[in-house]
């Protein structure tokens, strides 16, 4: 088969393409995408709805109850709250800048590389940070809860102490998540990085 | 114009466009299924991107960038088997079986060597079979038009070599 056949095999194959059904295609449109931008980002709209279920009710037990003696609580889990907000507003944002479909082809995926090792830096940091901060947060509140009432502080609640412990779990947690993020993502990434390299080379 | 107006307007543009479609849904999806998950998934980018097209591009090079783009990063695992061939798309007199028959075998050995192609490779391969310019591929792919020539030329020799085992039975 030479080279000049090609194209005109390739132009008969024009009336093998099936009409579509107007009704079918309309029925398309209504449908939700069911890319991998499309679902991380319902994903993320269900993690952010989770969290918002479980930590206003219980923010709003604590300024409640006990007579208001543990508000304080109240206001660590605001803090965490606020911190998740921006956390998945950022990552969303970035989810938006993956993919630009009406862009040039290159440019899309130059784009989507771009994007994603921010995505991935932000997941590894955020994903480490939260946890040591829900950490922090909740030794403050024990130890808050301890003075209360009046109940000794142990050597090993002292914050040197605590340090010492929280430091090389903060170091284990930190290359849990680049090996998480490598697991979900470090194929994608490669595969894209490639695909920009083939273009870009002469 | 209403929603619905907008409707049938789209839905007119993507029939007239269908081969598009069609070719670029074989070439990238491995199975009948992921050609029409892939096909699903192009038409909802076409509609969820049509409010910005302006007509200040042809319509065809708009709808190749947004197919291209869906098809080429796509991260759905593909089940990876040869190409197939689904013999109830076609519906053809008795009398033009036999020319079908090897008009189809061609392209079945076509598809079979572009599925050697790399993304990339594909995207340009189908350009050039589309006779778009040098210009045009340029517009929709990003590619400088001198780089695409170099690649164009690597790609119809491996193309040349690859039919032309598929032609002797050689894989």
């Amino acid at each position: 088969m030479e080279l000049d056949n090609l194209k005109t095999i390739w132009k008969e194959q024009e009336t093998l393409a099936p009409v579509t059904d107007p009704e079918h295609l309309a029925w398309l449109l209504q449908m939700k995408s069911r890319g991998p931008i499309a679902r991380m980002r319902r994903n993320l709209r269900v993690e952010a709805l989770l969290m918002v279920i479980t930590y206003i009710p219980t923010i709003i037990a604590y300024l409640v109850l006990f007579a208001g003696r543990l508000s304080l609580i109240s206001l660590f889990l605001f803090v965490v709250l606020c911190f998740y907000a921006v956390y998945f507003y950022r990552k969303d944002r970035l989810l938006i800048k993956m993919q630009c479909v009406t862009c040039e082809v290159r440019s899309n995926l130059a784009g989507q590389v771009k994007a994603l090792r921010k995505y991935i830096r932000f997941y590894i940091w955020s994903g480490t940070l939260v946890i040591l901060i829900a950490m922090v947060v909740a030794c403050c509140t024990i130890r808050y809860a301890m003075q209360l009432k009046s109940m000794p502080i142990h050597w090993w609640f002292e914050p040197p102490f605590l340090l010492a412990i929280l430091t090389p779990f903060a170091f284990g947690l930190l290359h849990l998540n680049k090996w998480y993020a490598s697991k979900l993502y470090g194929r994608h990434i490669e595969k894209l990085d490639a695909m920009l390299r083939e273009m870009d080379e002469d | 114009m209403s929603n619905q107006d907008r409707q049938e307007v789209f839905i007119s543009l993507v029939n007239a466009n269908r081969s598009i479609l069609y070719k670029i849904c074989r070439m990238y999806g491995a199975t009948e299924p992921d050609r029409q998950d892939l096909f699903q998934e192009i038409v909802i980018q076409l509609w969820r991107s049509y409010p910005g097209f302006r007509g200040d591009a042809r319509f065809s090079t708009w709808l190749y960038r947004i197919a291209l783009n869906t098809a080429i990063s796509d991260l759905r695992k593909q089940r990876r088997v040869g190409p197939s061939f689904d013999p109830d798309q076609l519906s053809i007199p008795m009398q033009d079986m036999q020319y079908v028959n090897d008009k189809e075998e061609q392209l079945q050995q076509l598809y079979a060597a572009i599925d050697r192609l790399t993304e990339v490779e594909k995207a340009l391969t189908m350009l050039y079979l589309e006779d778009k310019s040098y210009q045009e591929m340029e517009e929709i792919l990003g590619i400088s038009q001198n780089n695409l020539r170099v690649k164009m030329n690597r790609i119809k020799e491996k193309l040349r070599k690859m039919t032309k085992e598929a032609a002797y039975g050689i894989r």
